[in-house]
């Protein structure tokens, strides 16, 4: 099974946020226990302030230097950035991790997020819906606009890249218009990871089509089934395989859900309601080193969980080959 | 003047040198290795520079891809990215990084420094460009380049609402370009508020950079140039109540130093072999922005030139000196690619000393902005050569004094 750990950076009102040392001890021992990736949360400001000191992607690109195999995935709002410069960033990101970054992105629209962007009344649900949909589909064709064997490095001949292997994008839609191609190399994982999350029905086949990892959130086995069975089908209805998308269901830890988690995530899994868990850790996180002290040998010993990461980028410890449905 | 001078350590690309990546000794591969960047940070903080700063476009350089090809400035890191990594590895040089007031709402782009500056121990700095390039547009949706002056009447918003959510400011903003409910969401800045940086040199650029800005970046051929660009900018501060050293204004320079005069200047000219005549006239295209200066003869004069929306302070600064000197469009062109047309020296250790105090102290800079020719030699030189020189003069520090930008800066924390 794959393993994801979403940190929550916000603390709350009137507790002081974590510090990058802190953060980064925490991201390292996920490492240690072998996760596929640490999903960095980035707040919204609604209701209660938040108190981290940390936007989502400038403390990936820290932690990428100061880590060596997890996986690191920033959410990133399709409101707070245009995306040409997203691209950017997650693409700037990826080389920086050599080949471990991904772009967490909600499909719910954050309530009062687009106020603080010069669009007061936000997008209509369908608007909305369609505008992500345009976005990443933007993000991703940037992210393809250089061949992995563009550049050439050749100081005698005078050629630094080959210009038949870069790419215009020469997008015009509804919402956006971009020529590019992006200014930033080939990602060493062909693509940067995209985890999409809160979905509705109504965004499936938009997942489906983009997506490498679905963060669904925790319902009764049933539910969650039949859910996982929809999806994939419309994975595989795109002209993808069914294995291309990773489906994660969220999994609030506390202590007193330790015990006998092996056997629950264990029963889960067999039942194919999932492809592995998004462990949801709340801004103090020592409740993981339970997690990784009782849970994880179980989860070994049963041989649901490796030993050890197969290769070096996130796609690798995902089982994922390139990005997307192109 | 302050009493000691201010050093950035301009990082980009390959090197400053449009050939710089041609060049043996030149790190071609920068662009996608980020263990060079963090050595560059450690070599640039050991020589106690105030700060690094990178440049930025949002969009490729040069618009014909075979002329892209031949240069290395097609690919290379986001710099928001690339600063927040270095941050953690290094612990007192300042980090600047340019941003663009046209193509990013303030909101985001203020949250996004403010992290860099939490990251960073409060050593973060924002350069604020408005973008003359038709590239970029492209690559936002718009159907061209904004005129000028709308392009700084966003700017001057953009900034005020920037400064206001650094300054902890709870009501929000609805204005002509911009709105914004909430306050900013993360904790004050360890140095009250990231440095504000600016670089355009028109007339309405220096008024928003009289008004808002820490510290200036410019370019300067001459020393009247330079004065005559102190004394205006530093006279406009007034108006905005503001006092002459609340400002550092710091030309570019772009040395080539060595060990005895003739290495220098073989170093150079090696560098200026390397340029094809077909890339340096592209670079000077685009400076000058018009695109058909190669249909003009390459030995002969510059065309007489429109005057653009584009980068306007610039364009008079090439086109006064090819007049001055009579250059050819050849020459011309190799001189402003060996330089991007700002001030160059080639010299020993002592000869580059010798001109920038000059500057220093003649009341034409309070720093400089130093643009390596290529990376990692030419930055190793300038701190292993000049940087020791400047220090037994007296005239850069030996140690840092503080812990955040500002602090090198010697400039307040705004309440």
């Amino acid at each position: 099974m794959h393993l994801a750990v979403s940190l929550d950076i916000a603390s709350a009102p009137g507790q002081a946020g974590l510090t990058f040392g802190e953060i980064a001890a925490f991201v390292r021992k996920t490492e240690t226990a072998r996760i596929d990736m640490v999903v960095i949360s980035d707040s919204s400001p609604d209701g209660e302030r938040s108190t981290s000191p940390f936007e989502a992607t400038t403390l990936v690109a820290a932690l990428a230097t100061v880590t060596e195999k997890v996986g690191l995935v920033a959410n990133a709002s399709t409101i707070a950035h245009q995306p040409y410069n997203l691209a950017r960033r997650f693409a700037s990101l990826d080389i920086i991790s050599h080949g471990r970054a991904g772009w967490s992105a909600t499909m719910t629209q954050a309530p009062h997020e687009a106020a603080n962007f010069s669009c007061p009344d936000g997008f209509s649900d369908d608007d909305f819906r369609r505008r992500a949909q345009e976005y990443i589909g933007i993000v991703q064709g940037l992210w393809r606009g250089w061949d992995a064997d563009a550049l050439l490095f050749d100081k005698s001949g005078g050629r630094f890249h080959d210009p038949e292997k870069m790419h215009l994008l020469d997008h015009k839609g509804e919402f956006f218009s971009v020529r590019g191609p992006l200014n930033v190399a080939r990602s060493p994982q062909d693509t940067p990871v995209l985890a999409l999350s809160g979905l509705s029905e109504a965004d499936f086949d938009i997942a489906a089509r983009t997506a490498d990892v679905i963060l669904f959130d925790e319902r009764p086995a049933e539910e969650s089934r039949a859910r996982h069975d929809d999806f994939k089908r419309r994975v595989s209805a795109c002209g993808r395989k069914p294995d291309a998308v990773k489906v994660l269901t969220d999994l609030s830890l506390t202590t007193d859900r330790i015990n006998g988690l092996a056997d629950r995530l264990e029963e889960a899994f067999h039942s194919k309601n999932c492809d592995g868990f998004n462990i949801l850790m709340p801004a103090q996180p020592s409740v993981f080193d339970d997690f990784a002290d009782r849970v994880l040998p179980d989860l070994r010993r049963r041989g649901l969980f490796r030993e050890d990461y197969r290769g070096t980028t996130l796609r690798s410890h995902l089982g994922l080959t390139g990005g997307g449905d192109r | 003047m302050s009493a000691q001078m201010k050093l950035g350590a301009f990082l980009w690309a390959t090197g400053h040198h449009i050939a710089a990546w041609r060049h043996p000794k030149a790190h071609a591969r920068a662009g996608i290795d980020i263990d060079h960047y963090i050595q560059l940070a450690r070599t640039a903080e050991a020589a106690k520079f105030d700060m690094i700063f990178c440049e930025d476009a949002a969009g490729l350089r040069e618009a014909n891809v075979d002329i892209a090809s031949q240069t290395s400035r097609s690919i290379g890191f986001e710099p928001i990215s690339l600063l927040s990594a270095l941050a953690v590895h290094t612990n007192h040089i300042g980090l600047v990084s340019t941003a663009s007031t046209s193509y990013n709402e303030p909101y985001g782009l203020a949250r996004t420094f403010l992290s860099l500056d939490h990251l960073s121990g409060g050593r973060a700095g924002w350069n604020l460009v408005t973008s003359a390039s038709q590239i970029e547009a492209a690559n936002f949706g718009a159907t061209g380049l904004k005129p000028h002056a709308d392009r700084y009447e966003r700017a001057r918003e953009f900034a005020e609402v920037v400064t206001g959510l650094w300054q902890g400011k709870a009501s929000g903003h609805d204005g002509q370009s911009f709105s914004v409910r909430d306050p900013l969401d993360l904790p004050r800045s360890p140095q009250g508020a990231p440095v504000m940086v600016q670089a355009g040199a028109s007339d309405v650029g220096r008024d928003l950079a009289a008004r808002t800005a820490d510290v200036v970046f410019t370019a300067a051929q001459t020393f009247e140039e330079a004065t005559a660009f102190y004394d205006d900018l530093k006279g406009r501060m007034a108006a905005y109540g503001r006092e002459p050293d609340e400002i550092k204004i710091m030309p570019g320079v772009s040395p080539v130093v060595a060990e005895t005069e003739a290495e220098a200047r073989e170093k150079f000219e090696e560098l200026q072999e390397l340029i094809p005549d077909e890339v340096g006239v592209a670079l000077l295209s685009s400076y000058l922005s018009i695109s058909d200066l190669w249909r003009h003869p390459i030995d002969g004069p510059l065309p007489e030139l429109p005057e653009s929306e584009g980068m306007k302070s610039r364009q008079a600064l090439v086109v006064e000196q090819s007049r001055r000197d009579g250059l050819s469009i050849r020459q011309i062109a190799r001189h402003f690619a060996g330089a991007r047309g700002h001030w160059r020296i080639v010299g020993t250790a002592a000869q580059v000393a010798d001109e920038l105090q000059a500057r220093f102290e003649g009341g034409a800079a309070d720093g400089f902005n130093v643009m390596p020719s290529y990376f990692p030699g030419e930055l190793d030189a300038f701190a292993t050569l000049v940087v020791p020189e400047l220090q037994r003069r007296g005239l850069f520090r030996k140690a840092y004094e503080g812990t955040t930008l500002r602090d090198h800066l010697g400039l307040r924390r705004p309440s």
